[in-house]
């Protein structure tokens, strides 16, 4: 627990967090997509997509609305398969494997790669059962309390909840909320953590804890997560990837350069807010 | 004119705001009218209903004076005690649900089972129950879970198949032993087992084996008890394990556990004492002469003498008719809602293909009850060639009936559940199956069971569909089983009403129809116990 969580983080300026921290010791590539092409009927939503992504760090998609970054992220776990009209051309690699491949399922998929919704959206079951329901889906045959308060003190939520774990995820505020859907995420212990937005629907100091738990959780899971937020992507992350309009990936590189010398005029007219 | 005006000259009330006022009051005034019309005729018929079924004005005044003191001044002292007090008002529902509920489901259970034989309904109870019981002991000793979860269907519906093949070898050798020892095991050991379940998990599993144990020893010696004073033990028996055994459990604990509200637990009995110390009371004066008595309740029908008719058999027609058509139709009718709106496909020629059948049921939820009659009587009586007039068809016709209001209830619940939760489930690596039964199902379970008991009330008024597949409209005695000719109360009104005779049709006929009346209330009030709980829950 630190400072910040009795005070917001509220930056005037944009700093970034990780310039003078040591470089990632292990580069190894998990996720890496390749000329990704998604339409969602005759809407191209991704445009030739090609990017590697690396273990236990953290990468944020940034980009205007409409961008494609959403899609991008659920392609990755095949959130996207329950859409009818959505198509996926390209591939992407998950540990040396097309997840489209046939032989692939999307659920053991998932199962390896867990997801933060923008919205907090527990289940209408009590804190305990929340965390432990990929648990009990997956046939987890260990301790499962333990499991579950390991979970909740990875989410820095178990000091607020631990007396009440029997009572209804719903009871809590929205920031508890949305640190137990990571908690609940994380409790299957999945390669990859994929956030969608997890603070656009927080206020700002629940948005703060959020940020820092990501940065925590950089240590242990490789985090993607798509942000409207260009201060906060240049706080939490590691490397940025710039989607812009017409779903194409425009710059990706070390979140420093991205946000200090950038290649690309777009690329920095959107960063200092001149659009988007 | 000539000075402009300033914003605030602007405040004031035109003749057009004024207009449009009186648009707004006008329209109201409609609005209460038309609320009024509606409610105030409802109230004028079932005013009447009751003036003819209960017959305030024939009794003396000396019966409401004792009526008042014993049973009307006591409830309405404890109302008001118990108005401010929401610990109290909680015990007392949950006192009344026990009391009421115990005592309605013991008549109900001992009616329906009376007349099917107790003997038959012990028989598919025992072999529908056990291999389910046998298939979750070995789901305890076992890691291997797969196969398990689906056992517990199949093996009560195989129980049930090879009760229906052996029944003829089983039938002899079970009809040695007393009609009380079928309704001990039908009755008493569920209760004992549940009641030895909810100590269990709340106060250790030696708690729970000494109360399963002390109800199921309370059963015998109610039944030798009973045996000792040469009456049938049977429905002491019945009434010991479902009225008794709730109560006590209900008033033990809440005595125990809840020193706020225990005096919550009196509500029932002081309604229930004020009818006892009323009715023994009142005996010397002039009570109503109404036709709700218990002649009319536990009499057969008697089309000559008005005082002697009465309406069993139809009531226990009745029910089972509506019972066993919601075995039939609640399967089938969840399991299409929830295939047309988790499983069928939303584009192609399959989404098209559900699309039009979802329009299709909702038309159908529209068809005139008639129709549904010919439907029943060409499928039932024609096509498979059941007896005239027998359960299964009235059960069958009827299923069909609700089968729409079912589905749409059922898909409007499943559509309430916001797809976030979906969403979230599939993230966290669930199946279609998986996030259905933990997260959709029982998101869906209070409203689902909102709009079929609603539907079953709905069922149990019908009468043209059953004047249409001939189901007889008196019989003396209730159906012996599902292949048996029956009856149905709502049948035995149309047919009275008919009657040559005035107090048929302006005594029997009321009382009988404030007995259906009462019927529906007690399922829509279950039906509204049952969500407000699992409301509550989520």
């Amino acid at each position: 627990m630190s400072e910040s969580d009795s005070a917001p983080k509220i930056q005037t300026s944009i700093e970034t967090g990780k310039t003078d921290s040591a470089p990632p010791e292990t580069e190894d590539v998990v996720i890496e997509s390749r000329s990704l092409d998604v339409y969602y009927g005759d809407e191209q939503a991704l445009d030739d997509v090609s990017m590697e992504i690396r273990e236990r760090e953290v990468t944020a998609l940034i980009g205007p609305s409409g961008c494609g970054k959403s899609t991008f992220l659920r392609c990755i776990n095949r959130m996207n398969d329950m859409i009818d009209v959505c198509r996926v051309e390209g591939d992407v690699e998950f540990s040396g494997k097309n997840v489209y491949d046939d032989n692939v399922d999307s659920v053991a998929l998932r199962r390896k790669i867990g997801i933060v919704f923008q919205k907090p959206n527990p289940f209408p079951k009590s804190i305990r059962d929340n965390v432990a329901y990929g648990l009990k889906i997956q046939g987890f045959d260990g301790d499962v309390d333990e499991r579950v308060e390991e979970s909740l003190k990875e989410a820095a939520l178990w000091d607020e909840v631990k007396d009440q774990l029997d009572s209804s995820g719903l009871d809590l505020s929205g920031g508890q909320q949305q640190r137990l859907c990571i908690a609940r995420a994380i409790a299957p212990d999945p390669e990859v953590v994929l956030m969608d937005e997890p603070t656009s629907a927080l206020d700002p100091v629940a948005a703060s804890k959020i940020e820092d738990l990501i940065d925590d959780l950089a240590g242990e899971y490789t985090v993607i997560i798509v942000t409207h937020n260009m201060q906060q992507a240049a706080r939490i992350s590691d490397r940025t990837a710039v989607f812009l309009t017409g779903g194409r990936l425009v710059e990706y590189d070390d979140t420093a350069t991205i946000f200090e010398d950038p290649e690309h005029q777009r690329v920095e007219d959107y960063i200092t807010g001149k659009f988007g | 004119m000539a000075t402009e005006e300033t914003p605030s000259d602007q405040l004031g009330r035109t003749t057009a705001l004024r207009l449009q006022q009186l648009k707004g009051q006008l329209f109201e005034v409609a609005l209460i009218a038309a609320t009024l019309v509606g409610i105030v005729s409802l109230l004028v018929l079932f005013a009447q209903i009751s003036n003819d079924a209960f017959r305030p004005g024939t009794a003396s005044p000396a019966w409401f004076l004792i009526y008042l003191s014993t049973l009307v001044a006591p409830t309405a002292a404890f109302t008001l005690y118990a108005r401010r007090r929401p610990a109290v008002r909680k015990t007392n529902a949950k006192a009344f649900a026990a009391v009421f509920g115990g005592l309605l489901l013991s008549l109900v259970t001992y009616a329906v089972v009376d007349s099917l034989s107790p003997y038959d309904v012990f028989i598919y109870a025992a072999f529908a129950s056990l291999p389910p019981v046998l298939v979750l002991a070995y789901d305890r000793t076992t890691d291997d879970r797969t196969y398990t979860g689906p056992a517990v269907p199949v093996s009560m519906i195989v129980g049930t198949g090879v009760a229906a093949a052996l029944y003829d070898l089983i039938r002899g050798p079970i009809g040695i032993a007393a009609e009380w020892i079928m309704y001990f095991g039908l009755v008493t050991v569920p209760a004992a087992l549940l009641v030895a379940w909810l100590t269990a998990s709340r106060r250790g599993r030696r708690a729970g084996s000494i109360v399963g144990g002390v109800v199921a020893a309370g059963g015998l010696v109610v039944a030798v008890a009973a045996i000792a004073a040469g009456v049938n033990a049977s429905l002491p028996v019945v009434l010991f394990s479902a009225f008794v055994v709730p109560t006590s459990y209900v008033v033990v604990r809440s005595v125990r556990t809840n020193p706020e509200g225990r005096i919550g637990v009196a509500g029932p009995f002081i309604l229930l004492g004020g009818v006892l110390l009323g009715a023994s009371l009142a005996y010397e004066v002039k009570s109503p002469d109404t036709f709700l008595t218990p002649n009319l309740l536990l009499n057969s029908w008697d089309g000559l003498t008005a005082s002697n008719a009465g309406v069993y058999p139809q009531i226990v027609g009745s029910v089972i008719i509506v019972g066993f058509m919601a075995v039939l139709a609640f399967p089938v009718g969840i399991g299409a809602a929830v295939y047309l709106e988790e499983y069928a496909p939303d584009t192609g020629w399959g989404g098209r293909l559900a699309t039009l059948l979802e329009i299709n049921i909702s038309n159908l939820a529209g068809v005139p009850s008639v129709v549904y009659g010919l439907l029943g009587l060409a499928l039932f009586r024609r096509t498979l060639g059941l007896g005239t007039g027998v359960v299964v068809s009235a059960a069958g016709t009827l299923g069909l009936l609700i089968l729409p209001i079912v589905i749409v209830s059922t898909q409007e619940a499943l559509r309430s559940v916001p797809d976030a939760l979906r969403q979230g489930s599939y993230g966290m690596g669930a199946s279609r199956w998986q996030t259905l039964r933990e997260v959709v199902l029982p998101q869906a379970i209070p409203g689902t069971l909102t709009g079929t008991i609603l539907a079953l009330a709905r069922a149990i008024g019908e009468t043209a569909p059953l004047v249409i597949i001939a189901i007889a409209t008196t019989t003396y005695s209730p159906p012996s089983g599902l292949f048996s000719s029956g009856t149905a109360l709502p049948l035995q009104i149309f047919a009275a009403s008919a009657n040559a005779k005035p107090e048929f049709r302006h005594g029997v006929v009321p009382a009988a129809a404030v007995v259906l009346l009462v019927l529906m209330l007690l399922m829509n009030a279950t039906a509204i116990v049952i969500r407000n709980k699992y409301g509550r829950e989520n």
